[in-house]
């Protein structure tokens, strides 16, 4: 077999590489996943783009310092990914739309409810393909569960920001998924 | 049916939707690093070979050529084939993602990523050298041209590319300009986050 350490050795301060992105991958495997299908509604485009985010995501290992944890670190580097992936298909940026654009819209809501969870989920995925890319990195956050401070180190934007897009979008997503969710109240 | 959504959380439903297990091992990594470097040398010298193989056959016309505005325009084209050839290749090595374009903020990612784009568009004639091969065509033509008033049927010979020419020119112009257009304005909502950020 190859010697593959042969294709490019990593530097003495690096040996951490391998194990920072083998950690990264065991726990936020299913997120990544989560955040490429966000980015590519296309099955075989967003396998490439998952693979690239891997990738990156490795490659940023070798610079790992630390000063952020390593959660922050990987969606910074999987959004950062993505959204040049989506920044490239100017076709398809030309119709994105903001949060505030979809907010405004008179009657936007999709008047049915969604009947099961794969049309819920259907009905948020289009939501979000549909966002540019700093919006669409926000809504990830909040639906991964994070709180403003975090998405507000990995977008750059301050948490006031964060907060005040986090505020669009429940209510947003209340218009979408049908008045009388969990969060109407 | 049952009406189970509005009972759901659409975190919930975010984070419970089926995913598939990705990982890849140290060994395919690396991998996948040499084949992209490999892909992006053969990327860069399958341009220089196409740049470098039209630049020959124009200097070949320019050769043999007797007339001295024809000599002039194949010169001007056979430069410019190397130029594009060039500028392809400096394209492609800096197309990939920097490593560092990693480690910035979204916020900062995604500006630079339009600014990119934006920088090539302002200076598409510049870094393509177009103004040099539509300055070669039409020393190439315009004498062809000129014969052709006395023989119309070469000024029917002719008249295909004019009419695709006028059709590029008709279709860039306009697409070039609602594209700058555009990309200024996110450009601009950008900075106005950022200021309202720091």
């Amino acid at each position: 077999m190859q010697d593959v350490r042969r294709l490019e050795p990593i530097p003495a301060g690096n040996l951490n590489q391998d194990s920072l992105y083998e950690q990264a991958a065991d726990s936020y495997s299913a997120a990544l996943d989560r955040l490429a299908r966000a980015y590519e509604s296309d099955p075989e485009a967003r396998r490439d783009l998952l693979q690239e985010i891997h990738l990156q995501l490795w490659r940023s290992f070798a610079q790992f310092d630390c000063r952020c944890s390593l959660r922050t670190w990987v969606y910074r580097v999987a959004h950062n990914v993505a959204t040049g992936h989506t920044v490239r298909q100017r076709r398809i940026r030309e119709k994105l739309v903001s949060i505030e654009s979809i907010e405004s819209i008179p009657g936007g809501d999709q008047g049915e409810l969604a009947a099961s969870q794969a049309e819920a989920l259907h009905r948020l995925s289009l939501l979000i393909q549909g966002l540019q890319p700093l919006d669409r990195q926000i809504i990830i956050s909040y639906l991964e569960g994070m709180d403003a401070a975090s998405t507000s180190e990995i977008t750059g934007l301050s948490p006031a920001n964060v907060a005040m897009k986090v505020h669009r979008i429940k209510h947003v997503l209340r218009r979408w998924f049908h008045e009388g969710g969990p969060h109407a109240k | 049916m049952p009406n189970e959504f509005p009972m759901k959380d659409p975190k919930d439903v975010w984070q419970n939707q089926p995913t598939e297990a990705f990982k890849m091992s140290a060994d395919q990594l690396r991998r996948k690093v040499k084949q992209r470097q490999s892909k992006t040398r053969f990327e860069a010298l399958y341009s220089i070979v196409i740049g470098l193989t039209l630049g020959i056959l124009f200097a070949w016309t320019l050769a043999t050529a007797h007339e001295l505005v024809l000599r002039l325009g194949f010169g001007i084209l056979s430069l410019w084939c190397l130029y594009f050839a060039y500028q392809a290749y400096r394209r492609i090595r800096t197309s990939r993602l920097a490593p560092d374009a990693t480690l910035s903020t979204t916020l900062e990612s995604y500006r630079s990523e339009l600014e990119k784009q934006r920088d090539f568009a302002r200076h598409v004639w510049r870094r393509t050298g177009l103004p040099f091969c539509f300055l070669g065509l039409a020393l190439v033509i315009v004498p062809e041209l000129i014969k052709a008033l006395g023989a119309p049927r070469l000024a029917l010979n002719i008249l295909p590319v004019g009419v695709l020419l006028a059709i590029w020119f008709a279709i860039f112009i306009p697409q070039r300009k609602r594209r700058q257009q555009k990309l200024r304005q996110e450009i601009d909502e950008l900075c106005a986050f950022e200021s309202e950020t720091h």
